[in-house]
């Protein structure tokens, strides 16, 4: 993408600070960190502190549960969510973006709940359901469903005319132009309402957890807070993130598998 | 014409739709059937009483909305002030992709809620705290769009900028940041809906006031139409933001809609 | 002409709104008709009511005035007795070239076996073997519409409407795409309706040419092409013909100064 990229050989010096570039700002963070613990250590434990207590967690449960009880119970929240949206948002998704009567009814419903984040829906939620299992499944269903809908509808109305032509020409009726044009072509799209949703939910498994729970990451960073354990915070926080990663990796993989890598 | 017709019937069904739904809500409420769930007109009442009834939260609806809005704002804006230009710099120099790459993959996953207990201890529950909550939200999809619209520039017009003599810089100024755009706008917008919702999580959670902070008080003194009365007061102004959003975009981005 | 007559274009006229008071008009009262295997071409300058007037003609849009009629029935709804190839091609990105070939008797409900025998004879008559597997995003755009015409043979239309399919080929292509237009339609007897904006293209296929006029399209000139086939476009009664609706047309300039 840059001009010069070909126009002159890198320089010794720019081949030293391309090698070192990337882990530099790493570094200084790290430094930072350590200079800033140094100071006051309770308020930031050092990463060396932060890594014993990642470690511990692998031993000792916290509440009943180790580090891997906690993260399948945050797991298991949104993948049921993501579940459960899937199956309803999908085809909810295609009724309305197909269907102009049923948009006009659902679809305008659908917008008029739609600019309440789902966070907003919790003290509703809890209110109505208690803590339990079901409401915080619920609440994460509410986030993750509303990116797969909405991506669903759109793809589906912005299908390519040429290709509702071409089916029409070649003999599809309106059940066909629907399932081997408008959803295929579709696809591309309603995947990346699902790693929006994937996201999205895990923001919102958080904030349940951290209201009510009895485990789960979001619960660890509060437990942490309350228990005035920084250290558990930031393993909280360092974990959450590396699920999102392995999650947004198997999202690549599985749409890789469906659309045969096209 | 007969399309107008059409479209004229559809808005119809629409308007019908809403009307509907709150008479079905009014009707249930009245008779019983929601539970604890109060019927429109109460908390209709509710709302307008909201406007100079400080009570149960300390504060009257429309100091609540300003104070949620001063912090959405704040972070809002840091996010893109911070995160557009850096992502258009990582597109465009290696060097800097290579320096801030690795942080950022290293933040990018972690949900701005998570970042509160931590913001707490450290800054407290004032605004620049909640600010900071929220931009951690923005700042995320402002880079990953301005990066992915200077990636995306079509070679031809770098081609040509060069060919008629321009720098470097003034390529990336001239060719690359427009033609990004559209992209940037995505982020923007992406950021915008997560500053509101993060915002809502982050008055949950710590506040002494603000929207979120109404429906908390709400819930815990068990009054649903407050809680209700907040999850709509979000609403609206989320939808009011996100209409003048789309205003400016059009103003911004003109050519791509003509 | 040879032939009775399939298709018959009745008078039709389309005009679409710009905007709320503003309009434009497309078509202006278009009449003609299409014998039996006849390959017609209509040969029209620029961007105005070809496509239009096919898609009318395939019963994919509706005239605001005039009919279209096929063996004497009104057509207002695509029919399977026509085929089409696009100017865009429209190849299913999702699937190989084979299931786009048979993409047409795979949604009548036409047994695999049948279909598929079907299909790779087309493909082959194409001169697509071996890429049966392969999916459109490994093609060039050369190969990509002999993929949609062999897709519209395969659904065994008795009547085959080409809207402008070699528009966005190279010159090299789009001759050796012509050649092989003449030769399948040699082998393959069918009614054939071409749409293109080049003369020597038109002249090369045509049975007879209707030329158009500009904005709105109507019937400006109609030629009967007895040249024998195959046609040589360097011949003298070829140039000739060239040149004489050439001198007719309202785009001779254009044609030159590209040329």
């Amino acid at each position: 993408m840059r001009l010069d990229q070909t126009t002159h050989k890198k320089s010794l010096f720019q081949h030293v600070v391309g090698t070192l570039a990337p882990s530099f700002l790493i570094i200084l963070l790290i430094g930072v960190w350590v200079f800033a613990s140094n100071r006051n250590s309770v308020l930031v434990p050092s990463p060396v502190t932060v890594i014993q207590r990642f470690i511990k967690t692998f031993t000792n449960p916290i509440n009943n549960q180790l580090i891997w009880g906690h993260i399948w119970a945050s797991l298991k929240r949104v993948l049921l969510a993501l579940l459960i949206s899937c199956g309803i948002g999908i085809p909810f998704g295609v009724l309305i973006g197909w269907n102009k009567t049923f948009n006009a009814i659902f679809g305008t419903l659908f917008e008029v709940l739609r600019p309440i984040p789902p966070i907003a829906w919790m003290p509703l939620i809890i209110m109505l359901l208690g803590i339990g299992e079901v409401p915080k499944v619920v609440i994460v269903f509410i986030g993750t469903f509303t990116p797969i809908v909405l991506n669903t509808a759109t793809s589906i109305r912005l299908v390519d005319t040429l290709y509702l032509d071409v089916g029409r020409m070649f003999n599809a009726n309106e059940r066909q132009l629907l399932f081997h044009v408008a959803l295929p072509a579709s696809l591309t799209s309603i995947f990346a309402g699902f790693r929006t949703a994937t996201s999205g939910g895990l923001m919102v498994v958080m904030a349940a957890e951290m209201i009510g729970a009895k485990a789960g990451l979001g619960f660890l960073i509060q437990r942490g807070l309350d228990a005035f354990d920084i250290p558990l915070i930031m393993v909280g926080m360092i974990v959450i993130g590396l699920v999102g990663s392995v999650l947004a990796i198997l999202t690549d993989f599985l749409e890789r598998w469906i659309t045969h890598g096209r | 014409m007969k399309a107008y017709d059409t479209k004229l019937k559809y808005t119809f069904l629409s308007i019908a739709t809403v009307i509907a739904f709150l008479l079905l809500w009014q009707l249930l409420a009245v008779t019983g059937f929601t539970g604890i769930i109060p019927a429109p007109s109460v908390v209709f009442r509710t709302l307008l009483d909201k406007f100079s009834n400080p009570n149960p939260d300390g504060a009257t609806l429309l100091k609540n909305i300003v104070i949620s809005l001063k912090v959405s704002l704040t972070g809002l804006l840091l996010g893109i002030g911070i995160g557009v230009p850096l992502g258009w710099l990582m597109a465009w120099y290696e060097p800097v992709n290579k320096l801030v790459r690795p942080l950022f993959e290293f933040i990018r996953p972690i949900p701005p809620i998570s970042w509160i207990p931590l913001t707490i201890l450290w800054v407290g529950i004032g605004l620049g705290a909640k600010a900071m909550i929220i931009f951690f939200g923005c700042f995320v999809p402002c880079l990953i769009n301005a990066y992915a619209g200077v990636k995306t520039t079509d070679q031809t017009l770098i081609n040509v900028a060069k060919t008629f003599g321009a720098s470097n810089f003034t390529t990336f100024r001239k060719v690359a940041i427009p033609s990004s755009l559209p992209l940037t706008f995505t982020g923007m917008r992406t950021a915008l809906n997560c500053a509101w919702s993060t915002l809502v999580a982050a008055e949950l959670l710590a506040a002494n006031a603000g929207v979120g902070y109404m429906i908390t008080m709400g819930r815990s003194v068990g009054r649903v139409d407050i809680v209700i009365a907040g999850m709509i007061t979000i609403g609206v102004i989320g939808y009011v933001f996100s209409r003048l959003f789309d205003k400016i975009e059009s103003i911004v981005v003109k050519w791509r809609t003509l | 002409m040879a032939g009775s007559i399939r298709l018959t274009i009745d008078h039709i006229s389309k005009t679409f709104p710009i905007g709320k008071s503003e309009s434009f008009k497309v078509i202006d009262d278009l009449s003609f008709d299409v014998a039996d295997n006849e390959f017609l071409v209509l040969l029209g300058p620029g961007h105005c009511g070809k496509t239009v007037t096919l898609n009318i003609a395939a019963g994919l849009e509706k005239a605001d005035a005039g009919t279209v009629r096929l063996d004497g029935e009104v057509v207002d709804r695509p029919n399977s007795k026509m085929g089409m190839v696009f100017q865009k091609v429209g190849t299913f990105p999702w699937l190989t070239v084979l299931e786009n070939v048979e993409l047409g008797p795979r949604f009548k409900g036409e047994n695999k076996a049948d279909r598929r025998k079907r299909a790779e004879k087309f493909i082959k008559i194409v001169g697509l073997q071996g890429f049966e597997d392969s999916y459109p995003v490994q093609l060039s755009g050369g190969m990509k519409q002999r993929v949609g015409i062999a897709r519209a043979y395969t659904n065994q239309p008795e009547i085959l409407i080409m809207d402008e399919p070699f528009g966005a080929l190279d010159a090299q292509t789009r001759y050796s795409m012509e050649e092989e237009v003449a030769r399948i339609w040699s082998q393959e007897k069918r009614t054939i309706i071409f749409v293109t904006n080049n003369i020597e293209e038109a002249v090369y296929l045509g049975d007879r040419i209707i030329l158009l006029t500009e904005c709105p399209a109507k019937v400006k000139a109609i030629y009967q092409v007895d040249l024998p086939r195959p046609r040589d476009m360097m011949s003298p009664a070829f140039l000739a013909l060239r040149q004489k609706i050439s001198d007719n047309t309202d785009f001779s300039m254009e044609r030159e100064a590209e040329a």
